[in-house]
């Protein structure tokens, strides 16, 4: 397939014919990815993503864009256990779709190193520029640019949390409190879930979570213990649950401990959803607008789905619980782009101009802007002016100005040390990992809460030091102490200049 | 040049043999004698980063505590279900055997059901019965005043395995209650008539008259449902994931969720998750062997009395 440079006669013809049709018709915000490359008529082109909220934006987008480019387009939305198995068995048997997102236990630079992927810089013209459009820190070497090649595409941004407070605020109200006012210390969020247990007599319970899917447990206590003042990264195995500071685990610090033990005393409290550990995430969310359930720790996908959903459904949002005493604490993430949403372009792709016309609409303003207007804060645009731009409903911006105040970008040890990457992609978790510690703890399948959270540090220090002795073992130059920064300071972004 | 002589001779059945061997070649053969090649690999399944460490893969597992638990666990789930199965089984095939019994088919359809009905809905129909949420049967132990809270059967380790159990033992009751009968018609009626002239009946019918004459099948019954019973992959992902925490991962779900359904973070190993279905085949393997030397001895035993 020959990639054009540049605008064609015949594809400023196409781009016009599409943009009028989408003037005349007067479609709302979303437009048609402009013609960059030469297409071939009647390719069949396959994307495979995580769907929910993002399903309903590329499902209208690809319709469009398939009428406009004569292109056939299968889209896949998948659940992420599912796009475990399908894209290695893809990739093996050279069946993989175009684009897709990595399994979550894979890292772009594994990709990159095993031969998944293809760069797309030769299917955007003027690539630079158009990447200059994106803030800082959205393309960093050793993440997603290799040997200056580009090769995942960090659309939507890493600012957000997956356990900030959702909450039907009738039950709230008989409760007593205003977590959107004032957020609610740890301690007044295990009696909110108390006493609307209590109210609800069995009719309904104070807090629920999806208790049989792992990383729930581990995102509640990681991002309560975070907020409670134990300052640690929670993207990749380089700064999950470490302090940045002293390259330490923070599994056994006050905070963490103090976390798991709240949800214990809650457990106790019988304050849980009956039957929550054996409930997976979307069924604990799908309870809550039943009005099953009057409180959640879950992210911000939730309120584009409960609002068209459920219109009827009275709830409120806010952050999730800050400690008794003392200042919250911030949030630390280690890149621009959300990790989950990179979309990449698979090595066997003979579709690469079709992917270049696509992913260069979602990295234009106003791609960004039709993204964020159709997604919600779910997955918010990367760039801060489509956030601003996009149409938001009152709550989903009220948690976007949350995570904005909350979340600050911390500093990603690839950065200073691109063989890292090799550390990342050794690194495997213990069997007993983070995840199902909490969730072990809370069950009370396991006992001695600081005992197992300092056997927990333990069991990672050893999987992460023998990673870096495989990676040295392999000729990457690369020490625990790379993980150090004493110059961070957990409440203000890291910039470039700070390395 | 003799086995060639036959080989044409009968050629055509040969010939008819050919589909079935090549499908079993593919779909039997291969897996088997591949899963013994992985699991001495030390590999993740997916990248090309594949390296030979010959028992390793073995060594490991003996030292791993999870993949005893779950083995353990299997033997459990093993226990909890054939006596239970065969016991309630039997007990309806000889009360479904009585020509007398009016409505005797429509009570086989009804036990054999469950049989026919998927796992994967089975599997979700309970977990909703059991729900300690608006769960049906919560709700009548609580009617009834039997507890004083909803009991959480999925979601507590306590409770998990014997309600999967129970589940496995009601869905499958029926395929053994279909074997004790084929093996009941096999009771001659002329039997019967002569127990019943000696006032043999009830219970020393069945001990001393019914069970000898059965033996043989009972073996092979027995042993048919201890391999199915290590087989319940589709039911315990269905009801409860393997949870909680490890609550119900017997042997198969050791083996997926290590191979292909690892946690966040962690990264799937096809090479032990291969070596690990190893060991549990050579298990099965043990079974099916003593299966057979079982059942002959029964044969011999069965052959002698008569």
């Amino acid at each position: 397939m020959t990639i054009s440079q540049g605008l064609s006669r015949r594809n400023f013809i196409l781009g016009s014919t599409a943009g009028g049709a989408l003037l005349a018709s007067g479609a709302g915000a979303q437009t048609v990815p402009a013609p960059i490359n030469d297409v071939t008529g009647g390719a069949t082109f396959r994307w495979i993503d995580s769907g929910d909220q993002k399903a309903v934006f590329f499902k209208k987008l690809f319709a469009e864009y398939a009428a406009a480019r004569d292109v056939n387009i299968v889209y896949d939305p998948l659940p992420w256990n599912e796009i475990a198995r399908v894209i290695p068995l893809g990739v093996r048997n050279e069946t993989a779709p175009d684009v897709f997102v990595l399994p979550r236990n894979t890292s772009l630079a594994d990709a990159v190193a095993q031969g998944w992927l293809q760069p797309y810089d030769d299917f955007i013209p003027d690539i630079e520029t158009w990447k200059a459009g994106f803030p800082t820190g959205a393309f960093l070497p050793g993440i997603n640019v290799f040997d200056g090649k580009t090769y995942g595409l960090p659309f939507t941004s890493n600012k957000r949390y997956s356990t900030h407070l959702l909450y039907n605020k009738d039950y709230m109200e008989a409760a007593g409190f205003d977590p959107a006012e004032t957020p609610l210390t740890q301690s007044e969020f295990r009696e909110a879930a108390r006493k609307i247990t209590e109210a609800g007599k069995g009719r309904y319970f104070g807090f629920i979570l999806g208790g049989s899917q792992l990383n729930r447990w581990q995102d509640a206590v990681r991002n309560m213990g975070r907020m409670a003042g134990a300052s640690a990264g929670g993207d990749s195995p380089l700064d999950a649950d470490i302090d940045l500071r002293t390259g330490d685990y923070v599994f056994d610090s006050d905070e963490y401990i103090a976390a798991v033990e709240l949800l214990i005393a809650m457990n106790d409290d019988g304050s849980f959803f009956p039957g929550l550990m054996n409930l997976n995430a979307p069924q604990a969310r799908a309870y809550v607008p039943q009005g099953a359930a009057g409180m959640i720790l879950q992210g911000p996908w939730n309120i584009p789905g409960w609002e068209a959903g459920h219109p009827e459904f009275d709830f409120g949002v806010a952050s999730g619980p800050v400690p008794d005493q003392g200042p919250t604490g911030k949030l630390t993430i280690s890149q621009a782009g959300a990790v989950p949403n990179t979309i990449s372009l698979w090595a066997g792709s003979d579709n690469g101009a079709i992917a270049g016309e696509i992913f260069h609409y979602l990295g234009t303003l106003e791609g960004q802007v039709a993204w964020g207007t159709v997604v919600g804060a779910g997955d918010p645009p990367i760039m801060p002016e489509a956030i601003e731009r996009a149409e938001f409903s009152p709550r989903s911006r009220f948690i976007l100005n949350h995570f904005n105040e909350a979340i600050r970008v911390g500093p990603n040890p690839i950065v200073r040390n691109a063989d890292l990457a090799k550390v990342i992609s050794s690194f495997t978790a213990p069997d007993i990992g983070f995840a199902r510690t909490v969730q072990g703890l809370v069950s009370g399948e396991m006992t001695g809460v600081a005992k197992e959270m300092k056997a927990l540090k333990d069991r990672y220090n050893a999987a992460l030091d023998a990673a870096f002795d495989k990676a040295r073992t392999e000729g990457a130059q690369v020490d625990r102490a790379d993980l150090v920064f004493p110059n961070w300071d957990p409440d203000v972004d890291f910039a470039a200049a700070d390395y | 040049m003799h086995l060639l002589h036959i080989l044409h001779r009968h050629r055509f059945a040969y010939l008819m043999l050919l589909p079935g061997l090549i499908l079993s070649g593919m779909f039997v053969f291969y897996p088997i004698f591949a899963a013994v090649f992985y699991a001495m690999q030390d590999w993740s399944g997916f990248n090309a980063d594949i390296k030979f460490v010959g028992f390793q893969n073995f060594v490991d597992l003996f030292r791993d505590p999870i993949f005893w638990n779950a083995f353990g666990r299997s033997i459990y789930f093993l226990a909890g279900t054939v006596p239970a199965q065969l016991v309630l089984s039997l007990m309806l095939a000889m009360v479904l055997n009585n020509q007398l019994l009016k409505l005797s088919n429509l009570f086989r359809t009804m036990v054999f059901l469950p049989v026919v009905t998927p796992v994967a809905v089975i599997g979700i129909v309970w977990t909703f019965l059991l729900s300690p949420f608006n769960g049906p049967i919560n709700g009548l132990l609580l009617d009834i005043g039997l507890i004083a809270r909803p009991i959480d059967f999925l979601g507590s380790s306590d409770t998990v395995m014997p309600s999967v159990i129970g589940v496995y033992v009601w869905k499958w009751l029926g395929i053994t209650l279909i074997y004790w009968l084929a093996a009941l018609q096999t009771v001659p009626e002329d039997v019967y008539d002569a127990a019943r002239l000696d006032n043999c009946k009830g219970l020393r019918l069945v001990v001393l008259v019914v069970l000898p004459i059965i033996m043989p099948f009972a073996v092979a019954i027995t042993l048919i449902t201890m391999v199915s019973a290590l087989n319940v992959f589709p039911l315990i992902m269905s009801m409860t994931n393997g949870g909680p925490f490890f609550g119900s991962e017997v042997m198969e779900i050791f083996i997926y969720r290590t191979a292909f359904a690892s946690d966040d973070g962690t990264i799937p190993r096809l090479g032990y998750a291969a070596a690990a279905g190893v060991l549990f085949g050579l298990m099965i393997l043990g079974l099916t062997i003593l299966q057979s030397l079982a059942t002959r001895m029964a044969r011999r035993r069965a052959e002698g009395v008569a």
